[in-house]
């Protein structure tokens, strides 16, 4: 057992290492918060309507924000909001990435195996939703032999299937809203489970759906600490809470988000939305060139150590390479991201920045297909040519270096060019560990107005229209090198 | 004393031993043709003499050198040993001119002005000074090997190692090379070719070896082996081929 954790935490190290190398450069922007105690950091849902979700100028709103805000300001603590997603926001807190979740949350018995819940602050209760269109489901007995979209985690999801064999009906989950809807729409689910709020939301927004059923009797939904962690920090949640509701402040936001619902979103066709969005696509984009490059760099530092390492004529050498390519071409992407952003951090105790945790996945990940590049480039070169230089004399390295990779970097650059195009997508799987770049910006917009199918026509465009622009650039640079 | 002595030398790829110990003396100046058949160990027994192969068993001795031997810098010893081999094996990505150079400026620190007077002075010995600023990749068979040539003499080396250096040429480029070579043979280079070229072998090697099976068979004078023999192998052999 001890070895084994000895094993783990030097591999760990050993990321760690790299982490705190790219730490130095780029953390500025990325606030911990530890040097403030009382800066607390919530993790939060990104596409939560009406709890949490981005107005069109960008400002994080709904009814989890107003009233964090209103009871920070009533217990005078400051926090600092990071839209991680359900799932990551659970997980970050399970791992003390976070200090607190409020995210709509259901308070159940299983949840608070794990969590300190503070008072209930929301009654919610599920509700049955269909298509618009839909005229032949309008209660449980119809969904017999259906299929129904639900959320995971959601108390709509439990009450789906704690009635599913009752009524025969099977269920497909995702993981955020808008893609739920889009289900129920296109017609691969005839119905959905949700909170009530949340569906009525929606269906205000033009999500494209009715609700089809009364209000179940419903759960409650708390804000949540790690156990035995931040109690005063629920203390004074508590506090806050009370005095919101005793003042009628408390029922004012609610209603701001249920009561009066919100014109129908402003940004509709293709164009109006870029216009609406374009700043933020930008910015979502930067990010995302940013990652890309930084992580493109590291991983061809790493690819080409490891790459070497690959051929050469050492034999230890030669399996601690095919070790770390193993390793890391097994691993799928999503995982190695939740396990650098989720598990280091349980294990040590050391928070990263979704940016810093999303460069190291990619640069590790990249680095093993560079390490692959490398090594076939090399012994694409023919085996006469070590041979030659060896026998003027010339040693190892310097025959590698002046003689045989040379005439291999030529080889490598196509692949190298595609490893750039591939690491430039890969960036978007970092948005489940709710990093901001170009597709999570995407989520985040279209948890506001609900405009999947021209968003997401958008941001493809987007991707098409910059991997092409940078895939003619380098074929640029490739001919240039090619030709000496 | 020997210029170069081989002892007991073995030398096996996996189970298969395809040189089965052999031991030669090379006196300095002197140029020795090693024929046989393919498969025969020649061109084996050639690499292991600057170590391209490591052997399995014996010695390699130069200039009272262990080449074998742990401590021996293998870097420096094959400075002074030229080696030219059958695909020519130049660098593509130089010049003519750097592909000469590389080695003296890498390793004995020339600076470039000298080394590129050097190496137009080897390539005027093998004619083809006026191509020092072209790429390989324009150069005839011939050519190549010709710049292969000076590439190993720019070293200064004082023994030369011919990997059948003319069998990828075609017939009409084949004379340059030899002409070269026998240059170097009337310089008083040391020089130890495995060749094909009988005519060239008799002409040219003060002593002829002839290996089969991973063994040296006979060896003597151009005159003996060829018009003499006294083995039915090496009989057999230069029936084939003469």
């Amino acid at each position: 057992m001890k070895k084994q954790a000895l094993t783990k935490l030097s591999f760990i190290f050993a990321l760690l290492s790299l982490a705190f190398i790219l730490n130095a450069c780029s953390q500025k922007k990325e606030t911990t918060g530890t040097s403030d105690d009382r800066k607390y950091i919530i993790a939060t849902d990104t596409t939560f309507a009406p709890f949490e979700f981005e107005d069109t100028n960008g400002e994080f709103v709904g009814i989890d924000m107003d009233l964090l805000n209103a009871i920070a300001e009533d217990q005078g603590f400051t926090f600092e909001i990071k839209p991680l997603g359900f799932n990551a926001a659970v997980q970050a807190l399970e791992s003390n990435q976070v200090d607190g979740v409020i995210a709509g949350m259901s308070i159940t018995d299983e949840r608070k195996e794990k969590f300190d819940f503070s008072d209930a602050y929301f009654d919610s209760g599920v509700v049955m939703a269909v298509s618009e269109k839909e005229k032949n489901i309008s209660s449980y007995a119809d969904l017999k032999g259906k299929n129904v979209a639900i959320k995971t985690g959601t108390e709509g999801a439990t009450f789906a299937n704690s009635i599913k064999d009752k009524y025969g009906f099977t269920t497909t989950t995702f993981d955020d809203s808008s893609n739920m809807y889009e289900e129920v729409k296109s017609g691969n689910a005839v119905a959905t489970f949700e909170d009530y709020p949340v569906i009525a939301y929606g269906i205000n927004q033009g999500n494209g759906l009715k609700l089809a059923t009364e209000k179940e009797a419903g759960g409650q939904y708390g804000f949540a600490v790690n156990q035995g962690e931040n109690e005063a920090l629920i203390k004074m949640f508590n506090e806050g809470l009370q005095h919101l509701k005793d003042s009628g402040q408390y029922q004012e936001i609610v209603d701001k988000y249920l009561a009066t619902p919100e014109s129908k979103a402003s940004e509709t066709g293709f164009i109006g939305l870029i216009k609406e969005n374009y700043k933020k696509l930008l910015d979502g984009l930067g990010k995302t060139l940013l990652i890309t490059l930084v992580s493109i760099l590291l991983a061809a530092i790493i690819g080409i150590l490891f790459g070497l390492l690959s051929v050469a004529p050492n034999r230890g050498l030669k399996v601690i390479a095919t070790l770390y390519v193993d390793l890391m071409r097994g691993l799928p992407l999503i995982v190695l991201a939740f396990f650098i952003y989720f598990g280091i951090p349980s294990l040590t105790g050391i928070r990263l920045s979704a940016t810093i945790a999303g460069i190291t996945t990619l640069s590790l990940n990249a680095g093993a297909y560079i390490a692959e590049i490398v090594r076939g480039g090399i012994n694409a070169v023919d085996n006469g040519q070590l041979e030659a230089a060896r026998s003027l004399g010339l040693p190892y390295g310097k025959a590698m270096q002046k003689v045989i990779l040379p005439q291999a970097i030529r080889m490598m650059i196509p692949s190298f060019i595609n490893q750039f195009v591939i690491t430039l997508k890969d960036t978007s799987i970092l948005s489940v560990i709710g990093l901001v770049e170009l597709t999570q910006t995407g989520k985040i917009i279209i948890a506001r107005n609900l405009q999947s199918f021209d968003m997401w026509l958008i941001i493809g465009l987007i991707y098409i229209i910059v991997i092409t622009i940078l895939t003619k650039i380098s074929k640029q640079l490739e001919r240039r090198i090619q030709n000496g | 004393m020997a210029k170069l002595k081989v002892t007991n030398l073995k030398k096996s790829f996996g189970s298969l031993e395809v040189l089965k110990d052999l031991n030669l003396e090379v006196k300095e100046g002197e140029v020795l043709c090693l024929i046989g058949p393919s498969g025969s160990g020649k061109s084996t027994f050639l690499r292991c003499m600057n170590q391209l192969e490591a052997v399995t068993a014996g010695h390699v001795i130069i200039d009272g050198q262990d080449l074998t031997s742990t401590e021996t810098n293998i870097n420096q010893v094959r400075q002074n040993i030229g080696m030219v081999f059958q695909h020519f094996n130049l660098f593509p990505h130089l010049t003519v001119a750097k592909n000469i150079t590389l080695s003296p400026i890498e390793i004995k620190g020339e600076n470039k002005e000298q080394a590129n007077q050097n190496a137009l002075r080897l390539l005027e010995i093998v004619g083809l000074k006026e191509k020092a600023d072209v790429f390989p990749s324009s150069l005839s068979g011939g050519q190549k090997q010709r710049v292969a040539i000076a590439r190993a003499l720019a070293m200064q080396p004082n023994i030369m190692l011919f990997d059948e250096p003319t069998s990828a040429l075609d017939p009409e480029m084949v004379g340059d090379v030899l002409a070269v070579m026998k240059k170097l043979a009337k310089d008083g280079m040391t020089m130890i070719v495995v060749t094909h070229e009988m005519g060239f072998a008799r002409e040219v090697a003060d002593r002829v070896i002839f290996m089969d099976g991973g063994y040296i068979v006979e060896e003597g004078s151009p005159e003996q082996i060829f018009d003499h023999p006294t083995q039915q192998r090496t009989k057999d052999f230069l029936d084939k081929v003469l």
